[in-house]
């Protein structure tokens, strides 16, 4: 009895794979098609995805207050003797002088973020080691030591060489040897940055001693914020205080214009999809109703015919999802999201050789099945259900 | 009795514009193992009657029996499940799915009831060897000549082994020779103790020495000359 229903439903899939195989001109377009919508939820979705955690990591190791010198509303290096300023303010942990600048080199033609600190005066500085591949640190007493991003990496086209060198203000060469190289997945934060230690960095920018380009506030308690800010503020009148929420607005600003973006992608490929189910729901071919008919007088239940569309549908639609969704991966992973690319141009969070690792949770997988499996599912059950039910007497004609 | 037939009326489209009374008070019985000609001309209700028959769909008021079960009190699933183990059926236009081997066509009825593809093949086998289409096993059912094609309907109504077999002009499409053979193959199945009801308005069939019984149905009524 068990054998026989089994075997019964092994005799359906496989007319369900015959089926697909006999029309696999058409079902292969649909399957295209499919896959294409999917494709774009699923790049978008992921990309979304990614660019969210990125960003968390980002304001994660902010620190809470960034203080730069303002001068005629143009950001300037400030003296590092504003540090004693702040003392005896209530509440702050730590400050630490950071060196931050860019440089452009003519022979790769990419711009190079050059960052300068003293991690081992951070709060939280070991984290820095994690974010390493390979390699150290730069240390704070050594000379021309640089760790790297991956993707600055591959851009300077170092091969096994670690020296190279970078021109000063004045035109001079200035050695540097690379001895650490950042996590791909820390890209975001990494992919264009340059450390190295404070000396190196006032070196090749031709910075006094005496001078930094912003001071990192770290505060005890979160809560107070605002409160430092303000107090800050006070005691250093040409300076621009910002605060961790205040930027973190600014990435809330990006991401509700984000979010409309995605509804309006969201729409279009609904659009699609609907067209195509429409398609198939708007009727069934004669076709298809003459073979409902004739498998409903040669004793199929109306059962066994839903399994054949269901079974049908389930398979042209799963492969469509895995393959939009593969075709995704590889789009966000390899491609950098290059379709979406000349929308987020602009974009103040992407740098130019963006290497995104892409976060993909089972809820988004899950969603975008929710939103591309099932309504084909239903689409092309349904009419099929509504042929079964009724008398086959059109096929006995 | 096989198949009674008690004050049978069918109406499609019933309390619509478009009502027809296909038929009206239809009462008869059919002896197991009896070779049956429903005759009529075209729109007469042959084919209407053959539906109920065949348990295709029940009538629309009146008392069916076939094979000892009342169709107007089966829901439609057990319709079909009764369907498939007491009819089978040949059409005028064969009813073939063109894109299917013959083999897949004739095995068709088998896969609902879980019937293994090795058992399939050999049951079908045994009837494509019977009825000569054996070398045409893997073409498909669209390419083949229309007095195969209909060895194959038969070959199909016969794979269940049911104990009715229903057709519904079956000569239409055939020369007077292959008329004659199918008439034969049909009285070959009598003889081994079904019962044929074969619906039609060819004289080759009317008139066939195999037919015991003739019913002439006019206007969807059964008419008494
Ligand atoms: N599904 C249907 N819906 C509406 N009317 C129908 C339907 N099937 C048959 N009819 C009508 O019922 C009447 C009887 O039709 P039926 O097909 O039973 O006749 P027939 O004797 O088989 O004719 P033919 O020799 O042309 O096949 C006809 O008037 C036909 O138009
Ligand atoms: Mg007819």
């Amino acid at each position: 009895m068990i054998q026989q229903l089994l075997e019964k439903h092994l005799n359906i899939l496989d007319y369900a794979l015959s089926s697909l195989w006999r029309r696999r001109l058409k079902n292969g377009g649909v399957m295209l098609v499919f896959a294409a919508v999917i494709f774009l939820l699923a790049s978008f979705q992921m990309l979304t995805s990614t660019l969210t955690k990125a960003a968390g990591d980002v304001l994660a190791q902010a620190p809470e207050i960034t203080i730069q010198q303002m001068r005629a509303g143009r950001q300037e290096s400030m003296p590092l003797a504003y540090r004693e300023k702040l003392a005896g303010i209530f509440g702050i942990r730590k400050i630490v002088p950071r060196i931050w600048g860019y440089y452009f080199d003519e022979s790769t033609l990419a711009n190079y973020t050059v960052m300068a600190l003293d991690p081992t005066t951070m709060p939280r500085g070991r984290d820095l080691r994690t974010a390493l591949a390979e390699g150290e640190l730069p240390g704070q007493e050594t000379n021309g030591e640089v760790a790297i991003g991956a993707a600055l990496l591959a851009i300077m086209n170092q091969g096994e060489r670690k020296a190279f060198s970078l021109f000063r203000p004045d035109l001079t060469l200035k050695p540097l040897t690379i001895i650490g190289v950042f996590r791909p997945d820390t890209d975001l934060l990494t992919g264009d940055l340059m450390l190295m230690n404070m000396n190196d960095a006032r070196d090749l920018f031709a910075l006094p001693a005496d001078r930094v380009t912003d001071l990192c506030v770290y505060v005890t308690n979160p809560a107070e914020i605002d409160t430092i800010a303000k107090k800050i503020a006070a005691r250093l009148p040409d300076t621009r205080v910002l605060t961790r929420p205040q930027i973190l607005k600014t990435y809330q600003v990006v991401f509700n214009w984000r979010s409309g973006f995605a509804s309006i992608c969201l729409l279009a490929a609904l659009a699609a999809f609907i067209i195509l189910a429409w398609d198939k729901a708007s009727g069934l071919s004669p076709e298809e109703r003459r073979e409902i008919g004739i498998l409903k007088i040669l004793g199929w239940e109306t059962a066994d015919i839903l399994a054949i569309r269901f079974w049908e549908s389930l398979l042209l639609s799963a492969l469509a999802y895995l393959l939009g969704c593969t075709a995704a991966y590889l789009h966000v992973a390899f491609f950098e999201a290059g379709l979406f690319r000349p929308i987020m141009i602009g974009w103040s969070v992407l740098r130019p050789a963006l290497r995104l690792v892409p976060a993909i949770s089972a809820g988004d997988l899950l969603l975008i099945f929710c939103f591309s499996v099932l309504p084909y599912l239903a689409a092309t059950v349904i009419p099929a259900w509504r042929c079964a039910t009724v008398p086959p007497d059109a096929a006995i004609r | 009795m096989l198949i009674e037939l008690d004050a049978v009326s069918k109406i499609y489209n019933q309390g619509r514009a478009n009502e027809v009374n296909a038929l009206t008070d239809v009462s008869l019985t059919i002896a197991p193992n009896s070779m049956v000609c429903l005759m009529g001309a075209s729109g007469s209700g042959k084919s209407t009657l053959l539906g109920i028959l065949g348990c295709v769909f029940p009538p629309t008021s009146g008392r069916a029996a076939i094979a000892g079960k009342q169709l107007s009190r089966l829901p439609d699933r057990f319709l079909t499940i009764h369907r498939r183990q007491t009819i089978g059926f040949i059409f005028q236009q064969f009813n073939l799915l063109p894109s299917l081997s013959v083999l897949e066509n004739i095995t068709l009825p088998l896969l609902p009831l879980g019937v293994a593809p090795k058992a399939r093949k050999q049951r079908a086998g045994a009837l494509m060897t019977q009825l000569g289409i054996g070398h045409r096993e893997k073409f498909p059912a669209g390419q083949i000549s229309g007095g195969e094609m209909q060895r194959v309907a038969i070959a199909r109504a016969l794979i269940n082994d049911p104990p009715i077999i229903l057709a519904d002009e079956p000569t239409a499409h055939l020369d007077s020779r292959l008329s004659l053979e199918f008439m034969e193959i049909m009285a070959g199945l009598k003889a081994a103790g079904k019962t044929v009801v074969i619906a039609s308005h060819d004289s080759l069939v009317t008139g066939h020495r195999a037919i015991e019984q003739l019913i002439t149905i006019k206007d969807g009524r059964i008419h008494v000359p």
